[in-house]
């Protein structure tokens, strides 16, 4: 209990030391971005994610000096999320193409590959118990890293509405790994929680920092790896599915990859500086817009909304948890 | 904004719901299916796949189908 209570507070007490400093330093370089949802047009910094991915690693090397023989654990946990994080820096500083990035993310699953820190024998489903999937399971690990990184990727329409629900999702994980009695996870739970508090401290409405794709990327595959590491597959798809979700309206409705500057805008802000969903049939249908679709409103509602249903999904990942708790 | 929760909970609860029940069908009804004049082999374990990836794109259809009425049924209303 106390290894894991210094392993959460390295990451966390990192991340709380630095990110003043990193918001100061990004205005300064003026590196950032526009907050498009308010009324005055914000300039707001970014790159908030590289602050997190110092607070994992902070919280990665305690972890390993503190029980040593969850290194290879722990570096393929943390080689996975540097990559996705190097992708997310230079789609910062030059937007790659909507396929360029999917494809790029892929690779973030070769350091659990080469290390060998998934389990071989495949997925645990509720019901159907332990599959032996040997062969496809090693394809679908880089699949994941993809999928949960351009997930949690597209979903930050709005200030705190990727780190507020990937937060939730963490703990929720947390409590399914301590339900199931997955240490591995427990301990990258820990790692991951620490830093994505305080990053959704600073990013919640009004935001003070943007992630940026460097942190969307890397807090989306860190999960992804924490699934597959944690062999908390199913439970993490339970709880990503607000993601999942918003992925796959998006990419239905258009019927392709999209970059986001690329597509009609889903989301207007009208003069009282409320949110409304377009009616342009040609932007895509994403959570957001189906958020506002009933009516106009605050972005801080809108944003709560995104809360709750990460909150929901989460009640139900810890079912699907029981459920494979249950299963002989 | 109870009335908007309650619908993203209902396609949550729907989706949740349909993927358990798939993977009890799929565990209960398809992996142990014997077919008629067919003999154990490859054949048979590639018609049990075809029919659980079917299974899991009439619920991704289903799902992205549900969506897209609520929505546009909501922007007329608006």
């Amino acid at each position: 209990m106390l290894n894991e209570t210094i392993i959460f507070a390295a990451g966390f007490a990192v991340s709380l030391a630095v990110m003043p400093f990193h918001i100061k330093k990004m205005k300064k370089k003026h590196i950032g971005g526009i907050d498009v949802h308010k009324k005055d047009k914000p300039f707001i910094p970014q790159m908030g994610g590289l602050v997190v991915l110092a607070g994992i690693t902070a919280s990665i090397l305690v972890a390993v000096m503190l029980s040593p023989e969850t290194l290879s654990t722990s570096m393929s946990f943390l080689a996975t999320i540097l990559i996705t994080g190097l992708v997310g820096a230079v789609d910062d500083f030059k937007t790659l193409n909507a396929k360029v990035k999917p494809f790029l993310t892929l690779f973030a699953g070769l350091p659990i590959l080469v290390l060998h820190t998934y389990n071989p024998t495949g997925l645990v489903f509720p019901f159907i118990g332990q599959t032996r999937m040997t062969i496809i399971y090693p394809f679908l690990v880089p699949l994941v890293m993809a999928v949960t990184s351009n997930a949690v990727n597209m979903m930050d329409p709005f200030n705190g509405t990727m780190s507020g629900p990937c937060t939730i999702i963490t703990i929720i994980m947390l409590l399914s790994a301590l339900l199931l009695g997955r240490s591995e996870a427990l301990v990258l739970c820990l790692c991951l929680l620490g830093p994505l508090l305080v990053f959704f401290f600073y990013n919640k409405f009004p935001a003070k920092v943007f992630s940026g794709d460097v942190g969307s990327l890397s807090i989306g595959a860190a999960l992804g790896a924490i699934a597959i590491i944690g062999r908390l597959e199913v439970v993490a798809l339970v709880a990503l599915m607000p993601q999942i979700m918003n992925a796959f309206y998006g990419l239905s409705s258009m019927g392709r990859l999209y970059e986001r500057r690329e597509v009609s805008r889903p989301v207007a802000i009208l003069e009282d500086g409320r949110l409304m969903a377009t009616k342009d049939p040609t932007a895509p249908i994403t959570l957001a817009r189906v958020v506002l679709a009933r009516g106009p409103l605050r972005e801080d509602e809108a944003a709560k909304i995104f809360l709750v249903l990460a909150t929901i999904s989460g009640v139900l990942a810890l079912a699907t948890a029981y459920l494979i708790m249950v299963t002989p | 904004m109870i009335r908007r929760i309650l619908d993203f909970v209902l396609i949550l609860l729907f989706v949740w719901v349909c993927m358990i029940l798939g993977l009890w069908v799929i565990d209960g009804v398809i992996v142990p299916m014997r077919l008629p004049g067919i003999a154990e082999g490859l054949l048979t374990s590639a018609l049990k796949v075809g029919a659980s990836a079917g299974l899991v794109l009439f619920w991704l259809w289903l799902w992205r189908e549900i969506v897209k009425k609520m929505f546009w049924r909501a922007m007329r209303k608006q």
